[in-house]
């Protein structure tokens, strides 16, 4: 239990984290981010652009030219991260330690081992846009160097990320790809679940054969209960009290949530 | 000359004014009064005259009026108690102004017998209409006039205790004053006693009055004087303007002691300190303790590069009406506040839990707050928090909680 001051400035102009889709204010914040997700932080997010920012609106004009003097000197991202982070005062040295733990822990992991928890980390936070680019250049790069399971993993997460931002039919070949790789009836259930979100789609032929009517049946029902649990999700529930309220309540309550949605797309895309 | 530098002793039956640029003083009964027929204003004697004479209509206790919101119509109008304050002041000064032919106010420090929050706000308001900027304008009580005055004067006055007896058409009251030289630092502490016997300054027009008065006084004398060595002994108010009545009490206070005789001496107090507000470095490198100004400190305990420290938020001996602070703080597993009072007997501090009741459950590290502290006398301090969120991750719930500390 302790209490922390805050004494350096809080910035005017806000940082953009494209990694998040979420403005920075503070350094604490910026501490916070990189210590809670680190591997989203740990390569080139400390580059001109944020040293000038902190030079500018946190006014660390010292700490600033310091982490000029490191990134020129070649010095790994890592520990200027940490080294920032020590001087913001928010984490004690004992958990800077810790981060810094799980930061070499990190980067113990194979290239694709890497590149795809990383993936999966923006997929997490609703950064499909970005995710979907990790995971395709993990399948463009793999080269033969990566097994079936794990390709099959990858091709699996980016059906779920297409299938997010409702290109289901690209999220359709993701997932025929993934079950190729590996015959996983988990797959098979997401592709036969496409098909009921996009009536233009159908389950390949080859398959019909691997579910049998009574599989597809259960997968169906279990379809339909997840859409009548949607139906009663808050979301939904928002929505329908919005419809009660007066016209003018109403109109401003639709303009501010569809521009929630509109952000929240930006950030997918 | 680029400005006076003026120390104002406000009271509600008279008003001292000192000038630091010479050797004059003005001093007018604290009252206004306005012409029956037109919006033409006196004030001190030329007021009592024309009321007198029936021409106008005056107001007195101004002070007072003040403090307790009062107003007064005159011919149909009525006026707040600080606006005839403000009007008072504008002439009085002006008695500085026109003597020194300058319409410029460097530093005005106002004396006043009891700092009182609507006082506070009257006299720091009225900058704007005596021409002075805020920042220029302080408050004291007239124990730290006291003390101002007689850490002013030559150092063997105040080796020891000093005791004043300030008899007025207000009453008695005797101030005490101490050091307590440390190590580190050296700690003034002024009191004022507000003495029961205190009498009208009226039975002093009769012989036996007079012998009366003498035996308070002497009895006030041997009570408060008694077994302790002073350096000084000074003597203020009206009531001392002549002393062939109190040959008693004089014998008993000038044995053994320097005994000084001053009538202006809260006003001159003042004037000290409004040269040494124009000072870059104080010549009173002191912890000033007495009324008007904390007698504990106030601190917080936070982490600051892996180690406890100590977050001052109010030092003892920093004028109340100006120790306001306010500092962003995130709480790290706690879902309260501390703060630590030390009075100057350090065996008696003591901590203030402030529980965060409303305040939002978040993650680790995440719950930012505003406090504000300020203070509505010398005993009583406020705390208001504030919910900051943190940032975009974490939204501020607008939760506010406020909170009287006594000290």
């Amino acid at each position: 239990m302790s209490v922390i001051v805050c004494g350096q400035k809080r910035a005017r102009r806000p940082f953009y984290l494209e990694e998040l889709g979420i403005n920075i204010y503070s350094c604490q914040e910026f501490c916070y981010v990189v210590y809670h997700h680190p591997l989203l932080f740990m390569d080139g997010i400390m580059d001109q652009s944020l040293v000038d920012f902190i030079r500018d609106e946190f006014d660390m004009g010292f700490v600033a030219a310091r982490l000029e003097q490191r990134i020129k000197s070649g010095e790994r991202q890592e520990d200027i991260l940490l080294f920032f982070m020590q001087e913001c005062n928010y984490y004690t040295t004992a958990e800077l330690n810790k981060l810094r733990q799980t930061l070499q822990s990190f980067k113990k992991l194979s290239v694709f081992e890497y590149a795809k928890r990383r993936a999966d980390y923006l997929a997490q936070f609703k950064q499909y846009g970005r995710a979907i680019a990790g995971y395709e250049e993990i399948l463009e790069e793999r080269d033969g160097r990566a097994d079936d399971q794990f390709i099959s993993r990858v091709l699996n997460n980016l059906g779920a990320c297409y299938a997010r931002v409702f290109q289901f039919r690209k999220a359709m070949e993701a997932y025929d790809k993934a079950y190729e790789k590996r015959r996983d009836m988990a797959t098979l259930e997401r592709m036969y679940h496409l098909t009921l979100l996009d009536s233009g789609l159908a389950l390949k032929e080859r398959y019909r054969s691997a579910a049998s009517g009574e599989l597809l049946e259960r997968w169906k029902r279990e379809f339909e209960k997840a859409q009548e649990a949607a139906k009663e999700s808050a979301g939904v529930k928002n929505i329908g009290d919005l419809f009660e309220k007066d016209s003018v309540r109403r109109l401003q309550g639709a303009a501010k949530l569809v521009e929630e949605w509109k952000q929240e797309y930006r950030g997918m895309a | 000359m680029d400005g006076l530098i003026l120390g104002l002793d406000l009271c509600d039956a008279y008003t001292q004014l000192v000038c630091d640029q010479g050797e004059k003083s003005w001093t007018l009964p604290t009252v206004i009064c306005r012409k029956k027929e037109e919006e033409s204003w006196m004030v001190g004697e030329p007021a009592y005259a024309s009321a007198l004479a029936g021409s106008g209509v005056m107001v007195d206790k101004l002070v007072k009026l003040v403090t307790k919101d009062g107003t007064a119509t005159i011919g149909g109008i009525r006026y707040t108690g600080a606006q005839l304050l403000t009007r008072f002041l504008i002439q009085a000064v002006a008695l500085a102004k026109d003597e020194y032919n300058t319409d410029k106010i460097k530093q005005l420090v106002f004396s006043v017998p009891r700092i009182e929050t609507r006082l506070l706000a009257c006299l720091r308001g009225c900058g704007e209409y005596l021409q002075v900027a805020g920042e220029d304008i302080h408050i004291m009580s007239h124990t730290e006039s006291f003390m101002y005055y007689v850490l002013s004067q030559k150092r063997e006055v105040w080796n020891n205790q000093v005791g004043m007896f300030d008899l007025s058409g207000e009453g008695l009251c005797y101030y005490e004053m101490k050091v307590q030289r440390g190590l580190r630092q050296t700690t003034v502490m002024a009191e004022k006693e507000r003495l029961e016997e205190g009498f009208s300054l009226d039975i002093l027009n009769s012989s036996a009055g007079k012998k009366m008065a003498d035996r308070i006084l002497c009895s006030c004398g041997n009570r408060m004087l008694q077994k302790k060595l002073f350096s000084s002994v000074f003597l203020m108010g009206k009531g001392f303007e002549e002393r062939d009545w109190a040959e008693g009490f004089m014998k008993l206070v000038c044995n053994r002691r320097r005994v000084y005789v001053e009538t202006e001496l809260f006003a001159r107090g003042a004037a000290y300190r409004a040269v040494d507000f124009l000072r870059e470095k104080s010549i009173y490198p002191y912890v000033c303790i007495c009324e008007g100004r904390l007698d504990s400190s106030v601190s917080m305990r936070v982490l600051y590069k892996d180690q406890d420290n100590q977050l001052m938020l109010a030092k003892a001996g920093v004028s109340w009406y100006e120790a306001a602070k306010e500092v962003e703080l995130i709480l790290d597993g706690q879902d309260y506040l501390e703060f630590m009072i030390t009075p100057p007997d350090q065996r008696k501090k003591k901590t203030v839990r402030m529980e965060l009741e409303g305040f939002p459950k978040r993650g680790e590290k995440t719950l930012r707050v505003l406090v504000q502290i300020g203070f509505l006398d010398e005993r009583t301090m406020t705390v208001t928090v504030t919910d900051q969120g943190f940032g975009e991750l974490f939204p501020s719930t607008g939760a506010v909680l406020k909170q009287e500390v006594m000290l």
